[in-house]
């Protein structure tokens, strides 16, 4: 399959407790459909053969599974932790359901991990978890040799909460808040997806106005977060006054987010069976000038980066990821379209009313720092169009319809683009109205394999540079 | 030096420049905060106000309700504030053999599902943001009547 639709990709594989039995199931996307391989081993001996040798992809997402629910997969064995900490004791999974988590005695070991010369030339550099060119706490192990990389050691799951774990023990309608708090930037995202999943086991139809309410959250929210990563890729390269700039045209935006939902960060807005609250027909005017107001910048910004020469210098052709790794790494979003892969869930398959409205998908060819952003700038534009319609053509009628508390038997996944690229959800559901299931699966995580084959070959100056292009979200990745 | 090399020289100047320099004559982005205060959009997600007296539903009205399974809650006392809570912020307490929720702010994360829920709209959300506090416990709101609800 893999060589006859060269675009499928993993996206995720979700471990689940079936009581006797451990399930493995791999969530596939092709060009044209979604669908799920579903697997099940014995629990006493949950062996499984991995797929990294015809999909290095899957690398991230089998330690997962291997490090939460204790699937073994051969030949991708996980030494120590790979999401847990290292002082978690072995032999304990946090997501199956037998284990009590209250009997877990984390002892602190002090990590002795130090900048140290390897053998010969080279020298290992740790970043992180703590360091000024990373905000949140992730390290990354750079051996270098002279100036040039030579290998890059990810250690992630220092903001690991176990969101997935809590989500067993709230209710639907408490997890919609909880879910929002994965991640600070792409906050409505998360809520959306896991209503949308829920709303699919339910079998649930959305009012029309809500559908474009919804819609219009999420723009908003795309709009913040590309213009946040163009602030911090300024900030990261040195640039401090591109920085300044796109932030400060950040703030109407955050201003239109606490306009249509009541607070600048946390939107709160999305519900099982609609949305909380409706856009005042007065409020229109004003958003439609902020739109009109930032798409006048747009050429200054497109300048700035594609010509000015600092930018241009620190990002063209640095991290160059060719379409066939971008393929074989199943990586998202638009890192993805910029290396020429086409994939946009919007696109491929539409989720409200993404069908009905008219917008590009970007995609460039060089697969470079400098094409990343570039597919974001775009992008940006395209999100202000998608904005400017559906506030022309958002029906009128209600904005929500009465939902049941408990859920039905059932199970779903839902995918959306969020800014970083697809997002997925998976909801298993006992005919409770707490969940049996939620896996998370963010686009970061699919991204960073990426990164650790771009920087290697290039000069230790150029990693923030090409890092930052991923726009990566630990909060995110670690859940 | 001819002419061609030096209009590619200026062309190298980065056209932030421009603007950067333009920028010491405007008025500067940020407010001035806290002496000025920000303009709040209507429906802020603020502090939540509790009104004791609407409190304690059993009359549900008509018409779709998004709020609650009516099964689940009949009898006296109600609770959805305290069950649907994401945070954990509502507690029931004892108020004049009453039972009342108590809204500890530490823990509220201004979701206000709670506004959503309540059958009575004794919870209700206001633009009051300035929360900072030295003590904690001054932020747990006890339930508790005013003198004018007591005389009524």
């Amino acid at each position: 399959m893999l060589e006859a639709d060269e675009k499928t990709g993993l996206t995720t594989i979700t471990g689940l407790d079936l009581g006797t039995n451990i399930g493995v199931y791999y969530h596939v996307r092709t060009s044209k459909s979604f669908f799920t391989i579903k697997a099940e081993v014995p629990k006493e001996n949950p062996r499984l053969k991995t797929l990294i040798d015809i999909h290095p992809g899957a690398l991230f997402h089998e330690l997962e599974c291997a490090d939460l629910m204790g699937a073994i997969f051969e030949g991708n064995e996980l030494n120590g932790h790979f999401i847990l900490s290292e002082n978690w004791p072995n032999g304990i999974y946090p997501l199956r359901k037998d284990i009590d988590l209250s009997q877990v005695k984390l002892v602190p070991t002090p990590e002795h991990e130090t900048n140290k010369s390897a053998e010969g030339r080279e020298v290992k550099i740790i970043i992180g978890p703590q360091h000024p060119a990373l905000l949140e706490p992730e390290k990354f192990s750079v051996t270098v040799d002279g100036e040039t990389v030579t290998k890059v050691e990810p250690r992630i799951g220092y903001v690991h909460r176990g969101i997935e774990k809590s989500a067993e023990s709230h209710t639907y309608l408490q997890n919609t808040y909880l879910v929002e708090r994965v991640c600070g930037i792409c906050n409505p995202c998360h809520a959306y997806t896991f209503v949308a999943t829920v709303e699919k086991i339910l079998k649930l139809e959305v009012p029309e106005r809500a559908r474009y309410l919804r819609v219009i959250a999420l723009e908003l929210n795309r709009l913040h977060s590309h213009l946040l990563v163009f602030g911090h890729a300024g900030l990261e390269i040195g640039y401090e006054a591109v920085f300044q700039y796109f932030w400060r045209d950040r703030e109407p935006i955050m201003d239109l987010i606490e306009l249509t939902s009541g607070n600048r960060v946390f939107g709160s807005l999305m519900t099982v069976g609609g949305i909380r609250r409706d856009i005042n027909q007065e409020h229109i005017p004003k958003i439609k000038a902020v739109i009109n107001d930032l798409q006048s910048k747009l050429p200054f910004y497109r300048k700035i980066y594609t010509d000015e020469p600092t930018l241009r210098l620190r990002m063209k052709d640095v991290g160059i990821l060719s379409r066939e790794d971008a393929l074989k790494l199943s990586v998202v979003g638009p890192i993805a379209r910029a290396s020429g892969v086409d994939i946009d869930v919007r696109k491929d398959r539409p989720y409200e009313v993404y069908n009905e409205i008219p917008f590009k998908e970007i995609v460039y060819t060089d697969g470079d720092t400098w094409a990343r952003m570039n597919v974001r700038m775009d992008e940006l534009e395209e999100s202000l169009n998608i904005l400017d319609y559906a506030l022309d053509h958002m029906p009128a009628g209600p904005i929500r319809i009465e939902a049941p508390r408990t859920v039905p038997i059932g199970e779903a996944v839902s995918t959306i683009e969020a800014p970083r690229g697809e997002l997925l959800y998976y909801v298993r559901s006992n005919g409770t109205d707490i969940p049996e299931r939620v896996k998370i699966r963010t686009p970061t995580l699919a991204n960073i394999p990426s990164f650790l084959k771009t920087a290697i070959g290039e000069s230790i100056a150029d990693v923030p540079s090409n890092f930052v292009s991923l726009d990566p979200c630990f909060s995110c990745t670690d859940r | 030096m001819t002419e061609k090399t030096e209009k590619k020289q200026t062309s190298r100047i980065s056209p932030i420049f421009k603007r950067a320099i333009s920028h010491l004559f405007h008025k500067p982005a940020t407010t001035k905060y806290p002496s000025v205060k920000p303009v709040l959009p209507p429906d802020t997600r603020g502090k939540l106000v509790y009104e004791i007296k609407d409190c304690n539903a059993i009359d549900f009205g008509s018409g779709p309700d998004f709020r609650l399974d009516i099964k689940v809650m009949r009898g006296s006392i109600c609770h959805v504030c305290e069950r649907d809570c994401p945070a954990g912020a509502i507690t029931i307490v004892e108020v004049d053999g009453k039972q009342r929720p108590q809204i500890n702010l530490n823990k509220c994360i201004f979701c206000c599902q709670c506004v959503d829920s309540c059958p009575r709209g004794a919870i209700k959300q206001s633009d009051i943001y300035e929360l900072a506090v030295t003590d904690k416990a001054s932020l747990i709101m006890k339930p508790k009547y005013s003198q004018k609800d007591a005389s009524q």
